[in-house]
């Protein structure tokens, strides 16, 4: 590690200086979310390790899912693709979702400090969770192949309603 | 799963540093113990967090990338093959999954390094911060200036800390030795816009 700072002492004495400096706005300027550290936690107490992440897609605006309104989420990974319209009910939620390809897929909606629904998809593709309460959610898709055998999970990140 | 893990008063990862302590949280989470994978994320979260940020993704999206990698790092606990590179590995798989998110429409355009290099912006970096120290207003107005690899490569070295200079080369494809100059010009270029922010130390 002695190749990294050939220069005098005086100087790189300044330079830890300023970057030690640096190091404290960057913290005080952009700190983490005082509830990231949370929500992640959140995010990976799954039963199952061997997960795959869906991604959000961000075509357009999405800012209002954040306010707790109606919206459109669009989730992909690999060739699936997840779509969820999110209604307010007052203080719960109803999901209307859409798997593209189509199976009976068992999906599960985890929402913190409550127990988990789950349904499965029609034939279809499609599925409905009338009654979700409001928090931090994450939706699972438990895949099955076309003979109804379990195969891989998917997951989301996690997202606040 | 099935064994419980009773609350244990000196867990494994207890009085270690470091690369060290990374590597024995690691191990033990390869065995199941969550709260290893909990003192990670508690530990390594704001790391993930500034890198993803120095990517210059928003705030929002920041969230969802720093919840990605820690999932992936679930997905890869088994084939992780030297758990003392972990703030490497989390440093590359953030920059990945960054660059993925950059522009999602146009995936396979990805920022690249050469593009990186030549933006000159603020992308990402609140610019509008009420500063109350003037040093801190002048210093954070010069750091805005640096280039965005600049900007990266100071916050990496200094987020990551002096141990961890091979993973901090490895995440900006810099060979090894290229580091120390390379952020030694970053510093001059620094400095000489900290002077013209009016007066340096």
């Amino acid at each position: 590690m002695n190749d990294i700072d050939p220069r005098d002492n005086r100087r790189g004495q300044e330079d830890t200086a300023v970057l030690s400096e640096l190091n404290r706005l960057v913290d005080e300027i952009d700190p983490p979310p005082a509830d990231l550290l949370d929500r992640v936690k959140f995010a990976i107490a799954l039963e199952d390790l061997d997960v795959e992440v869906a991604r959000w897609e961000r075509a357009g605006s999405f800012a209002g899912v954040r306010g707790g309104q109606t919206g459109t989420i669009t989730f992909t990974v690999d060739n699936l693709t997840l779509m969820v319209n999110f209604t307010s009910t007052g203080s719960r939620h109803r999901i209307d979702g859409w798997l593209v390809p189509a199976g009976e897929h068992t999906v599960e909606v985890r929402v913190a400090d409550h127990q988990s629904s789950t349904t499965k998809a029609d034939d279809g593709g499609r599925f409905v969770l009338a009654d979700v309460p409001t928090g931090t959610t994450q939706i699972l898709v438990h895949l099955v192949n076309s003979r109804g055998e379990p195969g891989r999970t998917v997951v989301t990140p996690t997202i606040m309603l | 799963m099935g064994e419980l893990h009773t609350a244990d008063e000196h867990p494994p990862w207890d009085g270690l540093e470091g690369t060290e302590r990374h590597a024995v949280c690691i191990e033990a989470a390869r065995d199941g113990n969550r709260l290893a994978l909990d003192v990670l994320v508690a530990e390594l979260t704001p790391l993930v967090w500034h890198v993803a940020r120095g990517q210059g993704l928003d705030r929002n999206v920041a969230e969802d990338v720093v919840q990605t990698v820690w999932l992936a790092l679930l997905r890869n606990l088994g084939n992780l093959h030297e758990p003392r590179a972990l703030v490497g590995w989390l440093v590359v798989t953030t920059r990945r999954e960054a660059r993925r998110t950059w522009q999602p429409n146009k995936r396979e355009t990805a920022l690249s390094d050469e593009f990186a290099e030549q933006l000159e912006s603020e992308t990402g970096l609140p610019e509008d911060v009420t500063l109350i120290d003037d040093r801190d207003r002048r210093l954070w107005a010069a750091f805005g200036r640096l280039n965005r690899r600049c900007q990266e490569l100071l916050r990496l070295t200094v987020l990551a800390g002096r141990a961890e200079y091979r993973a901090v080369a490895e995440a900006l494809s810099m060979p090894h030795g290229s580091i120390g100059p390379t952020r030694g010009r970053c510093l001059t270029l620094l400095r000489g816009y900290l002077e013209t922010e009016g007066g340096s130390r």
